[in-house]
């Protein structure tokens, strides 16, 4: 029997609601049941379960829900809502002759003032609980949420000045707490700024968790990073149970100074450093891996040029025959501390990068893996059709969030690896010839397009 | 670090280098036990993707000889341990891994392979 439950979300990411609900209901092996045209741009929505564990697994995993409930009624008029709520009475009838409680009533947007709060709480009053009110420690808390467009241009979420046109809510929500998101506090124990290790290219605790969970990460899994830098998605993916394995063409991203390497010891601050299987130094387009299918997920922030410039081994120009002799002769006598031979690199074009890792990645996921990366791009020229480019067969996008910036955006794909054939690894050429019509994703030649400031001038320094 | 379990699953991927490959052989070691998580279930998993005998040759190298030469058909508790402790308790801090074939030189400092190519190795 599927019953209904109330999400109440917290107020950022809202494009990375659904795809987390969905990536930890199948992580767990359940099934939730979403609206029909859920609108993810509003901070509650009522979705099925057959099981009120499952709203608090989600609850403990899901870094954007702040609280579920169950549902007893919505509407845009509190005579629908008391309607529904009375026809709802079996749900909740068993609190009536002895459960203590308390009511909240909150607004969304909008501070509702007492007075209104203790009128909205008296017109429940035909529940008719006859259980003690307790502030502190009620065995159950009603909740009833008056949500309120958001007027000014308040996108950090900032209630509205005071009380102003208060009543004039959009929709009410009601139901039982059942659990609190306890996962959000993940955030502040993954804070970049009270990390032992630390780079200009960290990503924020935030997203690396949102990243985590889109990876499926548990216990018995393997999942690599193949652009590791200084690991920001590393720690939230083996904190949640999962081996690891990052590579970085750039020792020194992983290392930073002192000893042990710095990825190290920001992984023994998490208590997780056991889960680091290893980290290596390589070009991804040159990588030494023995065979594919190794791993249940890739998680990466690839280079987009902006902090961290996309390169590979190479020369733009060919070498003359003497001067590949001298590197050949420096190359021959390696110093050990990851310096044997600094290689040259070239420029690695962001669209090339995109579609080389969507084949790298079909060759090393095991079948059913996922891969998760960030891929950027200029918010008014991004088409769907982007990514479809970088597609290939035997691969299949199963979610796409866009974290928005403004002039620019980045968005979070992922993407799963649907075939159990096997594949061989990318051949990492640039498409030769290819059409003249054939369409250019905006990311492409990102980095140009982001120090002209997406030919405007403006806030294209976001980052 | 470099545990065997890593050092099983990468090959010397010089330009031309593609027989004899594999695998790598450590030089001048430095070795660490490090005590790690007991996950059974993974190793059964994994298994499949390990080269018994590039494992057992290393491991034997390396001073441990707690595996069988043939791989058991029966993957007993004594035997999971054993794998556990090979693949994933043993660590390469310095040192390095030399190509069978080509002889490239991949060293390794703090735990860190570079395993880079130099420009005329690349394809
Ligand atoms: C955006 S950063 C990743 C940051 C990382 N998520 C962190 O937490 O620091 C991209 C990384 O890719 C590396 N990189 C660039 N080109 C590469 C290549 N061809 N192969 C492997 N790594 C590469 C850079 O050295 C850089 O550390
Ligand atoms: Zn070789």
């Amino acid at each position: 029997m599927r019953t209904r439950y109330l999400v109440a979300f917290a107020q950022s990411h809202s494009d990375f609601r659904l795809p987390e609900l969905q990536s930890i209901s199948e992580l767990h092996d359940f099934h939730i049941h979403l609206p029909d045209e859920p609108d993810t741009s509003r901070p509650f929505m009522v979705v099925e379960l057959e099981d009120e564990k499952h709203a608090v697994i989600l609850a403990k995993r899901c870094i954007l829900i702040k609280s579920i409930y169950e549902f007893y009624a919505q509407g845009e008029t509190y005579d629908e809502v008391h309607k529904m709520n009375r026809s709802n009475r079996h749900l909740w009838e068993k609190y009536i002759p002895n459960t203590s409680f308390k009511f909240n009533v909150t607004g969304f947007n909008h501070t509702i003032p007492q007075r209104r709060q203790r009128d909205v709480i008296e017109n429940f009053a035909y529940m008719d609980f006859r259980g003690k009110i307790d502030m502190k420690n009620p065995e159950i808390t009603m909740a009833c949420f008056e949500e309120y467009e958001c007027r000014q241009a308040p996108a950090n979420g900032l209630p509205r000045k005071r009380c102003e046109d208060d009543g004039s809510f959009k929709e009410i929500f009601f139901g039982r707490l059942i659990v609190e998101g306890t996962a959000r506090q993940l955030v502040g124990v993954f804070d970049v700024k009270k990390r032992a290790y630390f780079g200009n290219t960290s990503m924020e605790a935030e997203i690396s968790l949102l990243m985590a969970n889109q990876t499926l990460a548990s216990p018995g899994k393997l999942i690599y990073d193949p652009f590791m830098g200084t690991g920001s998605m590393a720690y939230p993916i083996a904190y949640f149970g999962a081996l690891v394995f990052g590579s970085d063409i750039d020792g020194r991203q992983m290392r930073g100074k002192g000893k042990p390497p710095g990825v190290i010891r920001a992984a023994t601050q998490y208590g997780v450093a056991s889960k680091i299987i290893d980290l290596c130094t390589f070009d991804v387009t040159h990588n030494p891996w023995r065979c594919g299918e190794l791993f249940d997920a890739i998680i990466t922030d690839p280079p987009y040029g902006v902090r961290a410039g996309a390169k590979r081994l190479g020369r733009k120009k060919e070498l003359s025959e003497e001067k590949k002799a001298l590197y050949f002769q420096h190359s021959q006598s390696p110093r050990p501390d990851d310096q044997p031979y600094i290689p040259p690199t070239k420029p690695y074009e962001l669209s090339n990068l995109a579609t080389d890792l969507v084949l790298l990645a079909r060759y090393l996921l095991k079948p059913g893996g996922r891969l998760v990366f960030f891929l950027p791009t200029v918010t008014d020229e991004y088409q769907e059709v982007d990514i479809h480019t970088m597609m290939c067969e035997g691969m299949e996008v199963i979610a796409n969030s866009l974290q928005d910036f403004g002039s620019w955006g980045r968005r979070l794909i992922t993407i799963r690896k649907t075939s159990n054939n096997k594949y061989l690894p990318p051949a990492y050429r640039p498409v030769a010839g290819e059409a003249e019509n054939a369409h250019v994703p905006a990311h492409r030649d990102f980095r140009e397009k982001y120090f002209q400031g997406f030919n405007k001038d403006g806030d294209s320094l976001a980052a | 670090m470099v545990r065997l379990v890593t050092h099983n699953l990468l090959a010397c991927h010089a330009k031309d280098c593609n027989t004899n490959n594999f695998p790598l052989v450590f030089q001048n070691v430095q070795l660490e036990i490090r005590e790690a998580e007991f996950n059974p279930g993974f190793i059964q998993s994994f298994l499949p993707k390990i080269e018994w005998n590039a494992l057992v040759k290393t491991a034997q190298e390396l001073g441990d000889t707690s595996l069988p030469i043939d791989q058991p058909e029966m993957i007993d508790d004594e035997l999971l341990k054993n794998l556990h402790h090979v693949l994933f308790e043993i660590h390469i801090v310095e040192g390095a891994m030399i190509c069978p074939n080509c002889k490239h030189n991949y060293p390794i400092s703090d735990g860190i392979p570079n395993m880079l190519l130099a420009e005329h190795e690349i394809a």
